[in-house]
Parts: structure tokens; sequence; C-alpha cells
């Protein structure tokens, strides 16, 4: 016991003496007594010989209040030399901090002087990293926790390797220039300035917001993105947008590395509230909506009726329509193919869908973007000139070309751009489904499409013939169970309950009771269940969709159940006829039919 | 009278000014020290109950409470940590200011430039995470040695709040650094405890003052963390000590009997009636002198060595790991910015576990049932047998239920703590 005694008393000794040592010997301490050694020896005039003679080492700070929130840098205790010009050619940390007159220092006399002092302004405002700290670990933010390492030097070693070299440079301190030189043509800026550019060139405003700038709703809000985000999360967001999230439905977007970095920089520059603006001033840009703010700054094009289709196809090129949609051989693997446009969607069409995309599509992710009526006019009028003649020679290079992008290669769905979809495309698979409807319906719904959903019409593309050949495909290939004859079964023609407010609330108290489980109460598909159903419960509210159905369609699917979906025959639990009749009308009531054509031109 | 002729003695002649001197070293170390090193049993005796520290020991303890392998010296570890953590804690106080403007940066302050501000920060952390362990291992040593029975019932449900108590003190000092771990750790823990019924919001809104975790649940924290809490704790371990003392020292097992009770001889008729003193009314083993062999040995050296020892111990493991490992700063709060997962310290990783599978069992049912078993265990187990053996036969039975409930939540909290990911998803640590 006595030997644990010793051993255990030396240790506390021990530990004793290396944190001393520790405390009383700083990096710091070193730094600064070798920076007045070299300062004695330099000192030529009895003025530089005073301002060392009787200095010892001790921590510098400076705290800065001008620029938001309380700053201490104690920065200056290991850069001592920073303002000392005889420096220039030191190792760090004992350097001149370089003058320059692009950052507006002015040389009078022979001697720089400082646009920027550091009295004034300390050096994280400019540079980030983390005042307060006195190793150079933690200063200089190499800690990842820090959240704003020195900007453009230092790299946090969780950094993801291959962009970590994108990463470096002073080209990154635009952004903080840009805290307070908020001027887009201020040229210390230049590259915070593509970067904006690029935000709306690139069509980025359509999905995200940035106060003021943009009211984006799909993806996430980067008003202050440049302070809750690392430049190596940022560009990873923008080159690799499935890496952080796999359910992304962020595109990812044909950008040039210096593309790429200027967007980095853009955004980084965005933390909210920047130094130059007021409280006021930044809850009048609240108010702004940013719809005048981007079609300016998306900078419209003139449209000419003789130039229309060219200026369509620019439009289409430049907008960037191609991150999420194929056309030809650009393929943005998100949206729909356009190659078939102009025989699958009339120009009309097309243009409600521009100008609003759920009008059309009642669960679409597509963003409305903030385009001129001319504009939409013009790409409506180039898509709706594409009319290229597809080779189909057999059924199963029909497939392969039109069906597959959605409904996968193996029939059951998955297509590449199936999970942006909604509703998600039918399993082919699925012999309960595809075996109870009848062909003609089958055939029905390749012809003329599924209004409200991304099922285009293939009636112009395909005649009769070809339709049926790619049924008898499809059910060779996936259904893969033979067809069997149909019972008759008892479904009225129209519905025998009259439409009325009494009906319709009847059918609502039911719906609530019985259906919203899955369809929600809302009658919007999702339900508390929708989530783990598969096809999902369908949205009642999809207006076109809702009109295209007949009341016999509706009585089926009600009464006897959708086979191959979690769809009940409520038949088998006491519905009678009036009642889905009732829900019926409940249905109707939430899609009242419009007096004219909703993609009528407004003007 | 003959007292007259007597010549009376001479006063004691006052020392010289030099011996005043030469004997002041000395007279001042008896003054405070009345003992002198103990050379015999007297002085041995006198040492234990002349001290201020050290009266809180027996004169004399059994051998059974030095055996290391008995008591593992857990509690006294406990003890000594929760010095360690007042020590340091005032210290770090000094520098601490519970505001959400300034907390965070007091903390880039202590790790920077405050001396030995990491090296404190250190100790206060790893020394709460070791009490909070020991204190839990304690209780389980005193389980599994049956040492909660009669008379030391009550004992052991005061043990049973220290713990909750120790707990109490942990999780509000989790908040102070007021970085992305602490906030949303007490975030998760205060949810839990939203999860009560009936009060459940009330108590989460009592506890936080706000509806989130905000200012005045840092301030909040802080007082109860540097005040409330403390002193709570302070007096519970003095009573949890004292009561050691008058339960007869550590528990022990039953020692066969060699002699008869001593027959008490008839008191003398016509005898005054004797009057007792405060010690002659007490009950227990001590008193019993002669009844049992006597197999005590003195506090002093005996008992104040292997508390030295325990002291040394306990001391050199924090400071090492204050040394080899800082305690975690992460990144300043961000309320719109959870990590994912965000977790609780992990003593609570267990009920955040079971939380994810029932909210209401899992952090308020199964918790609160396991405590109240916990107080009443001596209540229900009246059986006197299996006292002071680790493992006893006779106790198999609650020895097992006690030990799969530690092991269950042992297992959670390795669950939670290892193999919990992003949405609280399975995931292996390697």
């Amino acid at each position: 016991m006595q030997l644990a005694l010793a051993i255990g008393s030396f240790v506390i000794l021990l530990v004793h003496g290396v944190v001393f040592y520790n405390q009383f010997f700083h990096d710091w301490e070193r730094y600064q007594t070798a920076y007045f050694d070299q300062a004695r020896g330099l000192a030529k005039t009895d003025a530089e010989r005073a301002a060392v003679t009787g200095r010892s080492a001790r921590i510098e700070q400076v705290i800065v209040t001008n620029f938001g929130e309380k700053r201490v840098d104690r920065c200056l205790t290991c850069h001592t030399a920073v303002d000392d010009p005889r420096f220039t050619q030191h190792a760090h940390p004992t350097k001149t901090h370089p003058y320059s007159e692009a950052l507006g220092d002015v040389r009078r006399n022979g001697q720089w002087e400082r646009r920027h002092k550091f009295a004034d302004f300390g050096c994280t405002v400019c540079h980030d990293g983390q005042g307060r700290g006195l190793q150079e670990h933690y200063s200089h933010g190499e800690d990842h926790f820090w959240p704003d390492p020195l900007l453009g030097f230092v790299t946090q070693a969780g950094w993801r390797a291959d962009y970590t070299p994108h990463l470096k440079g002073t080209v990154y301190m635009e952004a903080n220039c840009a805290q307070c030189h908020t001027e887009e043509n201020f040229p210390g800026t230049a590259t915070v300035q593509q970067g904006r550019e690029l935000f709306f060139k690139s069509n980025c405003y359509g999905c995200h917001r940035i106060e003021g700038m943009s009211d984006g709703t799909l993806g996430p809000d980067l008003s202050d993105g440049g302070k809750k985000f690392k430049l190596d999360y940022l560009w990873e967001a923008i080159d690799d947008p499935r890496a952080n999230l796999a359910t992304s439905v962020m595109p990812k977007f044909n950008l040039t590395t210096e593309e790429t970095r200027a967007l980095v920089i853009f955004l980084k520059s965005r933390k909210g509230k920047n130094l130059s603006e007021t409280e006021i001033q930044r809850y009048r840009l609240k108010l702004t909506g940013g719809a005048e703010l981007v079609q300016a700054a998306i900078r419209p094009v003139t449209i000419t009726p003789a130039a229309m289709l060219e200026q369509g196809k620019d439009l289409v090129r430049d907008r960037a329509c191609l991150a999420c949609h194929k056309l030809g051989d650009e393929d943005g693997g998100i949206a729909p193919d356009l190659t078939y446009e102009g025989l699958l969607k009339e120009e009309d069409w097309l243009f409600a869908h521009f100008r609003n995309p759920r009008s059309t599509v009642a669960d679409s992710i597509m963003p409305a973007f903030r385009f001129t009526d001319d504009e939409f006019r013009a790409m409506s009028a180039y898509l709706a000139s594409l009319r290229p003649a597809p080779r189909l020679a057999s059924a199963a290079e029909t497939y392969r070309a039109l069906c597959e992008r959605c409904h996968g290669e193996k029939g059951d769905g998955h297509g590449t751009i199936a999970i942006y979809l909604d509703p998600y495309p039918r399993d082919l698979t699925k012999a309960g489904f595809m075996n109870s409807k009848p062909v003609e319906r089958l055939a029905g719904s390749i012809r003329d499409g599924v209004p409200g959903t991304s099922m285009p019409g293939w009636g112009r593309l395909l005649d009769d013939a070809q339709i049926n050949g790619l049924l008898d495909h499809i059910q060779t290939e996936f259904t893969r169970q033979p067809r069997r004859e149909l019972k008759a079964r008892k479904v009225p023609d129209a519905n025998p309950v009259a439409m009325s407010a009494e009906s319709a609330a009847r059918g609502e108290a039911m719906f609530v009771r019985r259906c919203g489980g899955c369809h929600g109460r809302k009658a919007d598909g999702k339900g508390p269940n929708s989530l783990d159903i598969l096809p999902r419960p369908r949205n009642l509210r999809n207006a076109p969709f809702v009109h295209s159905t007949n009341d016999a369609r509706m009585f089926d699917a009600i009464l006897y159940g959708v086979q191959g979906t979690a769809m009940p025959p409520w038949i088998d639990y006491g519905l009678s006829v009036n009642d889905v009749g009732d829900l019926v009308n409940f249905i109707r009531s939430l899609n009242p039919e419009q007096k004219e054509s909703q993609y009528a031109r407004t003007d | 009278m003959s007292t007259a002729t007597q010549v009376p003695p001479p006063p004691p002649r006052p020392p010289s000014v030099w011996a005043v001197f030469r004997e002041m070293p000395a007279n001042v170390w008896s003054s405070i020290f009345r003992n002198p090193l103990p050379s015999n049993d007297l002085e041995r005796a006198s040492t234990s109950f002349t001290n201020f520290f050290l009266h809180i020991h027996p004169v004399k303890v059994h051998q059974n409470t030095l055996r290391p392998l008995y008591t593992l010296g857990l509690g006294l570890m406990s003890f000594f940590l929760y010095i360690i953590l007042a020590l340091t804690g005032v210290l770090l106080m000094f520098y601490y200011v519970p505001s959400t403007e300034q907390a965070y940066d007091r903390m880039l302050d202590l790790r920077g430039s405050v001396a030995f501000g990491t090296f404190l920060r250190n100790m206060h952390r790893w020394a709460a995470h070791g009490m909070v362990a020991l204190v839990f291992l304690h209780m389980c040593r005193v389980f599994l040695t049956g040492s909660y029975k009669k008379p030391r019932e009550f004992n052991w449900v005061l043990g049973v709040v220290l713990l909750l108590v120790t707990l109490g003190l942990s999780f509000t000092g989790y908040l102070l650094p007021w970085d992305q771990l602490a906030f949303w750790a007490i975030t998760v823990g205060a949810a839990i405890a939203g999860y009560a019924p009936v009060f459940g919001k009330e108590i989460q809104f009592l506890l936080l003052g706000d509806a989130n975790v905000g200012q005045e649940a840092l301030l909040r924290f802080y007082v109860l963390h540097v005040a409330v809490l403390p002193a709570i704790l302070t007096l519970l371990i003095a009573i949890h000590f004292w009561r050691i003392r008058k339960d007869g020292g550590l528990s022990r097992p039953a020692e066969a009997e060699v002699r008869p009770a001593l027959e008490l001889a008839p008191a003398e008729p016509g005898a005054a009636k004797r009057t007792y003193g405060l010690q002659g009314l007490v009950r227990g083993p001590l008193t019993k002198t002669g009844n049992v062999p006597d197999r005590s040995v003195f506090s002093w050296p005996n008992l104040v060595t292997a508390e030295l020892f325990v002291l040394v111990i306990t001391l050199a493991v924090i400071l090492v790991l204050s040394l080899l490992f800082d305690a975690p700063l992460e990144e300043p709060v961000n309320v719109m910015h959870p990590p994912n997962p965000a977790k609780a310290p992990w003593y609570f990783l267990g009920l955040q576990e079971m939380v994810s599978y029932s909210a209401f069992w899992g952090g308020v049912g199964i918790p609160t049932l396991f405590v109240i078993l916990l107080m009443v265990a001596p209540y229900l187990d009246r059986s006197p047998k299996g006292v002071g053996v680790w493992f006893a036969r006779e106790r198999l039975l609650a020895n097992t239920v006690f030990l799969v409930f530690v092991l269950l939540n042992v297992g959670f909290i390795i669950l939670g703590t290892f193999f919990r990911g992003p949405n609280w998803m399975f995931v292996t640590p390697w």
C-alpha cells in the first residue's frame, strides 16, 4: 500500500509539474520575445528603439465593438509584427500584414497607412477564426467544432479531401468584405457578384430563399447560409447534392470549378444581417417578397415574335431547365423527358404549367420560376415545336425509350426519376392491380395519359396497335400472370345521390372517419398511414385527376377496392351505394369545376 | 488553621523571553494539534476525537471495514470527487457568467487565456462524470453486499436520494458551457421530463422557465448547480456519514458470539439511581463490549491511511485524465440547427433509448418505478440474512433482480451511446 501511495503521490506531482510548465511557457511568449529581440536589433532611430525597450511579453487584445457583436481579438499576441513594416520578409507569425492599395491602404511620405486599422477592425472581422484563443489550433479554427476557421487559409481535418484544395485562397475573404461592402459593383467583391449572378442564372432562386433576393421554398433558406455552413459543406452541397442527404431533390448543375467557387463565396457572404445593414433596412428587406428583385436580377429577355422559337430554345438552355429535365441527350435525372413535348402537350398546357406547375400536376415539385409571361410563352412555343419522330421498332424498344425513365427497367415503378414524382409511377409488376382493370382502361391511360399526374398521353406518338403491343409486352415481361375474365360488378353509371351541401357534409363526416387514416383529413393523400403504403393513397384534391375520373370508376374503386393497393372493398365494411354517393359528392365538392378551361390565357 | 502556616507554592516562573521564542513552534503546533504523533493506544484514540476532521471517525473500526475488496472504496471515492468538484467548481465560478451572450465566450476564455483554465474545466468535467459513475457503482456495491438491511434502511434511502441529486448536479452543469452539445442534451433531457403524466409540461416549464431552453433555463440551471443542489448534497452527505456512525459502522457479516451475554448484576438495593449519559443510550453492536471478539483496530493510522490511499488514487486518476483528455466544447449554440442525433448526457442515454420505444414508459414510467423500487427495497426485503458478503447465496433472488435492472440500464446506455446514429437509427461504431 505504501508503494502504491508513493507512486500515486508521484503521479500527482508529475501532473502538476506538466500543468505548471504548460501554464508558464506559452508559444506566444516565445514569439513575442523573439520579435522584441529582432526589433531591438533592427532599431535605427530613437523612436524605434523606444518602441521596444521595456516591453515584455503579454496578451495583446483588441476589443472590437463597431461591427456587430462585441469581438475580442487576441491575434496580435502572436502576430506582434503585423504593423511593423520591417518584417515583411519574416516568417509567420511575426510577419508584417501586407499593405495593398486594393485594400485601401495609402502611402504617405514613404509610410504606408492602413485603411482598415487593427485597432478599429481587429482581425476576425475579415479573416474569421477564433479571436479569443491563444493556441494556434483553436484560434485558427482548426478544431472541427469551430464554425468559422480562417477564411481561405485553414481547412479543417474533417473536410472532404477532394474539396480542400479548392477551399484555400484569399479570394474567399471577399465573402467577409461583402459584409460591409454590399454594393454589387464594388471592385473588391467581384467574385461575390459573379456568384450572385450565377444564383439567378442557374435558377437557384427558384428553390432557395435569400431574404430580399428570392423566395423559393423547395430548398433550405440560405439567408444565413454563410453563417450556418462551412465552405466545405457549401461546396459539397453544390457539387454533390446527394452526398449529405440521399433524398435531396437538388439537381447537379453543370458548373465549372470557378463557378462553383464563386457560388460558394457568394453563399458564404450570406450571413443573415450583414454589417452595413440597420435593423430597419433589414425589416424592409423582409417585407419585400423578392419577385420584382428576382426579375430584375435575372435580366428578362425581350421576346420578339419573329425569333420566339429561337429565344425559347435559348431560355430553356440558359435557365438551367436541363439541370432537372431530359431533352435529347442531356438529362438532369430529376424531372420528366421533354424530348417529345410537342407531341404530348398543348402550348396552353405548357404555359399554365410554367406559370404555376401545380395547376396542372397537383403534386409537382417544380418551382414556379419568376420569368416574364413573354418568356414563358416563348419557352412553351419552343417546347410545343419539339416533334421528333421516334424510331420505335418494337414494343420493348418503345418501353425503353418512353416508359423506363419513370416505370423502371423492371417495370416495378422504381425508374430513375420515380422518387421525384407524385403520384409515384404505377408498379406494373403488381398483377393484382394490372389484371383487375379492363384492358381498355390501361390502353386509355397510355393513350390519353392520366391528368393531374406526370403520365402524359402518348396517343400522338403511338397508334392503337403499338399501344396494344406495349400492353402485351408489359403483360409478358412484368405482370407475368395471365389475365382472367373480369367479373361484372354492380356499379351505378352515374352517382344516384344528387349533389348537395348536405350530401357533401355527410360525405365529409364519413370521409374523416373512414378514409382519413390514409387519404388524410384534408383528402390530400397524406394521412398518418400514407407513408407505410405503396402506391401512396390518392390525393383527392388533384382537380385534373378527379375531373377525369367518372362516377362509375369512383364507385368501383370505393365499393370494390383497388386490387394491388391498400384500398379495401368498402362494401365489405358496410358502406351502401348511397354512402359512397355522399363520399363521391364530397370529393367532387373539393374540386369545383372551373367555369372555363383553366389553361386559357388570361389576357 | 494549619493552612495558615503552610507556605504557598511558588507561582510558576514566567519563562524567559528566549524560551518563549524557542518553544513557540512547538506551542503553536500543539495548540493546533492537541496530540503528539500517537505512540500508544490512548493517544491513537484521542487523535481521532480531538481533531475536527478526524473526529468523524470512530476511535476504532472493525477490520472488515478496511478490507479493500469489500467496499472497493467507492463511497469514499465519490466523496473525494465531490470535494474536487466543489474546489474546481468554485474556481470556475470566478470566470463564468450565466448569460447566453457570454457563457460560450467565457468557455473560450477558459480554454484560451485563463491560467489553468483548460485544466480546471477538464478536472471538473471528468470528476463530474466519474462521480455519477462511482455513486452508481457504490449503490451496486451496497446492494450486492446486502448492506441496506436493518438498521441501515434509511441510510440506503438517503443514498438513493444522493444518487438522484448527483444526477441533478451533473445534468444542470451540463448546460452551462452553452455549446451545441449542452444545449441539445438539455433540450432532450428536459423533453424527457415533459413526458411525465399530468404535470409533465409544468415540470418542464418550471425547470426551463420558458417553453424552450434559453436564458431563463441557463440561469435556473446555474443557480441549481452552484447553490441549491450542492447545499442539499452537502447536507445529505453529512447525514449519510453520520448515520454510518450511528448504525455501527459499515455492514459486515454477523459474527458468532463466543460468550453468553453478560449477566447483569442486580442493582444494589438503595443505590442511587444512575443517570446515563447520551453514550449509554446508544444501541448497536459496538456497545456490547465483551459480547463479540474484538476484531477492531484503531482508526489512526489504519483507517486514515486507507482513506489517504483512496484520495491519492482518485486524485491521481482525475489529474491524469484531465491532462490527457480535454473537456469537449462544441459549436456555439445554434437553435435552428440541431445535431442529428441530439443525445442527452450519457447517463440519461438509457432513458433516451427507452424513450425511443415509448415516451411515457421509457422516460418517466420505468425510471420512476425503478427509483421507487430502489427506495422501498430495504422495506420489502426484511430477511436479515446475507449481510456483509458479496453475492450471498441467501440473496440470490434479490441480487439477480437488481443485476438485471442494472445491466439492462447499462446495456441501454451503451446502446444509446455507441450504437445510435442519425435519426436514432442503429449504427455500428466501427
